[in-house]
């Protein structure tokens, strides 16, 4: 023990004496002592040996505190923002329902401000979810699906949003056209996630996307008298053929990494 | 806390065989010297600790796989006896079998005898191959010197990965990319068997073993190089040969044996990576018997330098593997990669040479040794090659019955006869 704690006093030598420090000092010695009584426990007899194989075990100690340093920081932080965000969001409900209500009882247009509630939830909803989505992308690929789920969710609500805004205050023919914009965003925000983070096979993601929103495309295009219907259809094939030239350049890339055994002498024979 | 290691794609792979072998790694040495058993303790459980799988327990839940660190107590690793047949009691050891599940994954056993010692270990494949147990054994030996000599603590083992995806760090990115785009299936069916009796519940795992002399075998070497064959050309000439000759083979069939390869060939640095896996097998294949011996031989050298000349020798299927480990459950993915794979039913594995000077405890060499694959199930066999002082070990480990030995026995005498030819020739 006596051995340990000279180990982790003279490795620790030159950073400045904080709580953090004892903190750090305090957890090494801890898991030391767990691995000593471990190790011991295996029938190793020579302190020495045990000794240099703790601290083989426990190589930079300087490097390990610099790291604890930061964990505990970004975990001050994290905790610093939760406590934020639980405040902030009843804060903001509190404003929104204020605003609602002051403005509601002012114009006494009760049909539409009710927007004011619906847009300030949706907005605090999406805005928490981001911090998900932020975490779950610094996690293991396989929680990455769910961050695309929440990506996806988020934009939906924003277009839900915008679809009743538009409705109830901008005078547009065919509003429902936002909705299938919504769904070109989803696509395009996918896959603009699955290339950034480079999942595997986002390749089926992208021929997937590039015929269907250019379905999409077309109908919010033809609905909104932006392209005629005829020869609207095109943007379809364009779409099929676009896929098609991504397929190409996918085949071509890989060509470059394709190796070429030479044939097997006995079936030449 | 509960400690876990990743299963890795070798470990599974090895877990799969568990139909066509016991898995086992053996290793004996020989010692006119008593070896210090405290100071042998001590190293071991140095080892045990820098290398945790090999105090682990395989977890397969069906779903996923994985090790789980379990205590241990160094006397369940370290078996020392005194017994009157030393040669029997090796056997015994040797012979064990050692499961998956068990909370350790090495087995190390000392027999004194008139001031002699034999060193015997038995590992899980699972947790490294012949070409890490050497390096571990060599560890072993240099720390235990270092710590009964000078007391230098024994805590030189290599540390890191265990991936099979180490293989591909010698390679540019380019050359990464394409080896991991090797996804052919490289398994092709030979229906030619070592001439063994069916299975039987009788049936004993046995360690047979045949010496060729430090004579003979610089001979070899020598009729080798006449041949521009290396010496495991010429092993595999005479496996061959034999096997034509044990099994009554139609000369004109063409057979297969497979040649266990040690990937690390592929990497440039294997100094931080851990004690796991790096071996895969390639075909060696004859089109018929040829009218004698050397013909076989040219036979022999045209495949093995086919492969030789291939820069990802040994590295295809392996993304293959791992997408069928990958996708689906633990389960699922054993079924499937089981359509797709065959055991070979004749393997080699030359292991090499076991260099003595490496392997002395406090400046004692080793007198003798010799190292082994595992057990294999009837109708699979795998003939080992090791070599030490220049003496040539074939070793064939089998489940099997007197009969059995006996025609192990034969081919052992076919093997020596074989070689004989190729010297003289």
């Amino acid at each position: 023990m006596k051995d340990f704690i000279e180990y982790i006093e003279s490795s620790c030598s030159g950073i400045a004496d904080t709580p953090t420090l004892y903190r750090y000092k305090k957890k090494i010695l801890d898991e030391i002592t767990e691995r000593a009584n471990e190790i011991t426990h295996s029938g190793l007899k020579d302190e020495a040996v045990l000794c240099d194989l703790i601290k083989d075990e426990y190589p930079d100690l300087q490097e390990g505190y610099k790291k604890f340093a930061e964990e505990e920081r970004l975990k001050k932080r994290a905790s610093l923002m939760r406590k934020l965000i639980a405040v902030g969001s009843v804060a903001f409900l509190a404003i929104i329902f204020f605003v609602y209500f002051a403005i509601s009882f002012t114009t006494r247009r009760w049909d539409i401000t009710w927007l004011i509630i619906v847009g300030g939830i949706f907005a605090l909803v999406i805005y928490l979810l981001s911090f998900g989505i932020k975490r779950l992308c610094k996690m293991r690929r396989v929680f990455h699906p769910i961050a695309r789920i929440l990506i996806a969710i988020s934009i939906m609500m924003a277009t839900v949003f915008i679809f009743l805004f538009c409705l109830m205050l901008v005078p547009m023919p065919n509003p429902w056209t936002i909705i299938p914009c919504g769904i070109i965003a989803m696509f395009v925000s996918d896959a603009v996630f699955a290339a950034v983070t480079r999942q595997k096979l986002a390749i089926i993601n992208y021929l997937l996307y590039i015929p269907a929103s250019a379905a999409m495309l077309y109908v919010v295009l033809g609905a909104q008298s932006v392209v005629p219907w005829t020869p609207g259809w095109l943007i379809v094939i364009l779409g099929v053929l676009a896929d098609l030239a991504v397929m190409a350049g996918v085949i071509i890339n890989n060509s470059r990494y394709v190796y070429k055994q030479e044939d097997d002498e006995w079936n030449e024979d | 806390m509960e400690r876990r290691l990743n299963a890795e794609l070798w470990d599974k792979m090895h877990y799969l065989f568990r139909d066509f072998n016991d898995r086992m790694v053996h290793v004996e040495l020989k010692y006119d010297y008593e070896i210090d058993i405290e100071a042998l303790k001590t190293v071991l459980i140095c080892f045990f600790e820098k290398a945790p799988v090999l105090h682990s327990c395989f977890v397969d839940n069906h779903i996923s796989t994985h090790w789980e660190v379990k205590p241990y107590h160094i006397d369940d690793v370290l078996t020392v006896s005194y017994p009157e047949d030393v040669d029997e009691a090796v056997n015994d050891f040797l012979t064990q079998y050692i499961p998956p599940d068990a909370d350790i994954q090495m087995r190390v056993a000392v027999f004194f005898k008139d001031g002699k010692s034999t060193l015997c270990i038995v590992e899980n494949h699972m947790c490294m191959d012949g070409g890490d147990l050497k390096y571990f054994i060599k560890a072993l030996c240099r720390n235990y010197s270092d710590y009964v000599e000078k007391k230098i603590s024994p805590v030189d083992l290599r540390t890191g990965s265990r991936s099979y995806e180490e293989v591909y760090s010698g390679f540019s990115k380019t050359e990464a990319r394409m080896a991991k785009n090797l996804y052919k299936n490289v398994n092709s069916k030979d229906d030619h068997a070592f001439p063994l009796t069916p299975d039987n519940i009788r049936d004993k795992s046995f360690i047979a073993r045949r010496k060729i002399d430090s004579e003979r075998f610089a001979k070899l070497r020598a009729a080798g190089k006449k041949h521009s064959a290396t010496v495991n050309d010429m092993l595999v000439a005479a496996y061959f040969y034999s096997l034509y000759e044990l099994a009554d083979f139609n000369v004109y069939d063409s057979v297969s044996i497979s040649c266990a390869i040690d990937l690390r060939r592929h990497m440039d640095d294997v100094s931080d990576t851990g004690i796991t896996n790096h071996t895969a097998w390639m075909q060696c294949r004859v089109p018929e018997r040829g009218k004698d011996i050397f013909e076989t031989l040219k036979y022999t050298v045209r495949s093995s330098n086919k492969f030789k000349k291939d820069k990802f020798m040994g590295l295809y299927g392996l993304p293959l593997l791992k997408l069928g480990y990958n996708i689906l459950p633990h389960t699922a993915s054993e079924e499937i990669i089981k359509i797709g794979y065959s055991n070979p039913l004749i393997a080699m594995s030359n292991i090499g040479i076991l260099e003595a000077d490496k392997l002395a405890l406090a400046g004692n060499e080793p007198t003798d040794g010799f190292m082994s694959g595992a057990v294999k199930y009837k109708p699979y066999v795998l003939l080992s090659a090791t070599s030490f002082k220049n003496v040539l070990t074939l070793s064939m480990c089998v489940r099997g019955n007197e009969e059995d030995e006996k025609t192990v026995e034969k081919f052992f005498d076919l093997m020596e006869k074989n070689i004989d030819t190729l010297i003289n020739g």
